[in-house]
Parts: C-alpha cells; sequence; structure tokens
C-alpha cells in the first residue's frame, strides 16, 4: 500500500508540474493530470482543494479569481517564484525514487 | 440545474473560516461541481445520473471540511503577517520619509494654510508622492497575498505609525515637563496635536489611503485573493 507521504509528494508534482505550463483553475487542473496521466493520477474535488489549499499557505502556487472568454468566474492557480524553486528537488527526488525502483525491479526479475 | 453555490453552502455551513474566505472556499467549490455537472451532461448523462455522478466527488462532506480547514490554518500565520503586512507597511513608511528628506534638502517649502487662527503645514510635494506610496505598499501587500483590508492598512501603515508616535508623545510630555519643572499647559499641547495631526496625520493618511484604494480598484479582481465576485 502507498503510504500517504508518498501520495501526497505525488499529487504536490503532479499540481506544481500541470502549473508549470500555465495558470489553470481547479477543474481544469484535474482534467489536464487525468488527461497527461492517462487516468493514472484522478483527483476528486476532495482531494483537490485541501491540497491547493495547503499548497497555497505554503507560498507555493497563487489562486486568483479571473475571469474566463465565456463570462465564468474561476479561481486560477499559478506557480509563485517558490513553487517554481520546490518543483526542481522534487522532480530530482521523484526521478531517484523511480530510478531506484525501476533498478530493484529489473534485479528481482533477472 | 441545481444551485450549486447553495448545495456547497449548506454543506459546507460549518467550515471554521472567516466570513470572506468561506464565501470564496464554496463558491470555488460549487464552480468546480458546476463544470463537472455540465461535462456529464454534454457526455449524455440524464440531469439526474449527471447530479449523482457531481456529488460522487466528494464522499464525505464533514471530511472534507476538516481536511480544508487544516489545509488553509498550515500555514505560518507570522510569517504572513510580516510578508503581506510588515515588510510593505515598513518601506512604505521608508520610503516617504526619504522622498520627505529629500525634498527638504532639495529646497522645497511646506505651505502653510491658516484655519481658525491657526497655521496648518502641508507639504504639497510630499502629499503629491504619498497616493503612489500608499499603491506601492498595497500592491506588494496583495501580492504577497493579503487582504483587502490588510492591503488597505499596509498603505496608510506610515500614517499609523506617526499617529502611534502622537499618541505617545502626549502622555510622555506629559511625565517629562513636569519633572523638568516645566508647567504644562494642556490646551497648547492638544492645539499643536490637532493641528500636527491634520497635516502630518490625517490628510497624509488621506493621500495614502487613495493610492491603496487605486489599485484595489485596477487590480484588485487580479490581485485580492478575498474577491468573491463569483455570480
Amino acid at each position: 500500500m502507498i503510504g500517504s507521504g508518498i501520495k501526497r509528494g505525488t499529487a504536490e508534482l503532479a499540481i506544481l508540474s500541470v502549473l508549470e505550463e500555465g495558470p489553470l483553475h481547479g477543474y481544469e487542473m484535474a482534467r489536464r493530470i487525468e488527461e497527461q496521466t492517462k487516468g493514472a493520477l484522478r483527483f476528486t474535488l476532495a482531494a483537490l482543494y485541501p491540497m491547493l489549499y495547503r499548497m497555497e499557505q505554503r507560498g507555493w502556487i497563487r489562486g486568483s479569481w479571473e475571469t474566463s472568454d465565456n463570462g465564468r468566474k474561476r479561481r486560477c492557480y499559478r506557480l509563485t517564484p517558490s513553487g517554481k524553486k520546490k518543483l526542481l528537488p522534487l522532480r530530482k527526488e521523484w526521478e531517484e525514487l523511480f530510478g531506484a525502483l525501476k533498478r530493484l525491479t529489473k534485479v528481482a526479475h533477472a | 440545474m441545481p444551485d450549486w453555490r447553495e448545495l456547497v453552502r449548506q454543506r459546507l455551513s460549518g467550515l471554521a473560516l472567516d466570513a470572506e474566505e468561506k464565501d470564496e472556499v464554496q463558491a470555488e467549490l460549487a464552480a468546480h461541481l458546476e463544470e463537472s455537472y455540465e461535462v456529464f451532461c454534454k457526455g449524455g448523462l440524464p440531469e439526474k445520473e449527471a447530479v449523482h455522478r457531481t456529488f460522487e466527488q466528494v464522499a464525505d462532506w464533514r471530511d472534507l471540511q476538516r481536511r480544508i480547514l487544516i489545509a488553509k490554518r498550515s500555514g505560518h500565520p507570522m510569517q504572513k503577517r510580516v510578508h503581506q503586512l510588515w515588510i510593505p507597511g515598513f518601506l512604505t513608511m521608508a520610503l516617504s520619509i526619504v522622498f520627505l528628506v529629500t525634498l527638504q534638502k532639495l529646497g522645497f517649502n511646506v505651505r502653510m494654510v491658516s484655519w481658525r487662527d491657526s497655521d496648518i503645514f502641508f507639504y504639497a510635494p510630499w502629499l503629491v508622492s504619498l497616493p503612489f506610496l500608499g499603491a506601492l505598499g498595497a500592491y506588494i501587500s496583495s501580492r504577497a497575498g493579503g487582504s483587502r483590508g490588510t492591503a488597505l492598512l499596509a498603505s496608510i501603515f506610515p500614517a499609523l505609525a506617526l499617529t502611534l508616535t502622537f499618541l505617545l508623545m502626549f502622555p510622555i510630555d506629559m511625565i517629562i515637563e513636569p519633572i523638568i519643572g516645566r508647567r504644562v499647559d494642556f490646551n497648547i499641547v492638544a492645539a499643536v496635536l490637532l493641528k500636527d495631526g491634520i497635516g502630518w496625520i490625517l490628510v497624509p493618511g488621506a493621500a495614502l489611503l487613495v493610492g491603496g484604494l487605486l489599485v484595489h480598484l485596477l487590480f484588485g479582481r487580479r490581485l485580492l485573493p478575498q474577491d468573491t465576485a463569483i455570480g
């Protein structure tokens, strides 16, 4: 079973990564993550917003109300300089972890 | 179509946040649900099924409420206060002092206005600069996530600091003057405080506030997290 720390780390990396491409509102963020991970990562409303609020409190992302072309108001999130700084080591950590797991499973299957 | 805002409001009624923040969370979640519902409807689901599938995203509203509260309170309040109030406030104050001293060194004179037998001093070139400084303070505070109130407080920070100084001067004067053997005429002290209060606190404070309000009007929707304009 995947521990909550790993789950949270994955979710944070996913959110920071999609926001690196540009500002997004919550629904669009969840949709992009699901699409880009081919359904492997799926955020429900209940999972997404507490995570977004926590990341906002930490100063990694910043939300502001924006009006879309169809006149709808949505709270859009964007990466802060602190979030950009956080993304690099986080990405490296996960690359190392997955690299290690890949090596391990290859050895196990050999 | 269901009134998503009202449905979320009912389910998150116990969210122990301040009114503005609570309203904002409810608006944001309602917007998410509304969008989910519309996508389900466009995908061909009947309305009832679409509503059911939309609500499936939250298994336990009480648990969601609890987790939102924990997340919202997870920041460091002291650090937030420093970035949202103290840094922009002190920066506004430092710049206003530097600008005042520079103008004085450049030889700009104080303008004197007579009012009820007393003269009130206005430093016109300095007053002109204050809306810009107030705007700067409000902008920095808002960028750091400060609420509307905090941003306006940061914009008028120099006037608040000066008010505090004035308020402290009065009791200190009352203690020191008798010690050094001088008789205190409270009428004179009060008149001076009122005169200087208008020239150095009220009018500059209003000028700073104009700048803060302008930032709020021009950039508020984009910058301030408390904007709850969702319809």
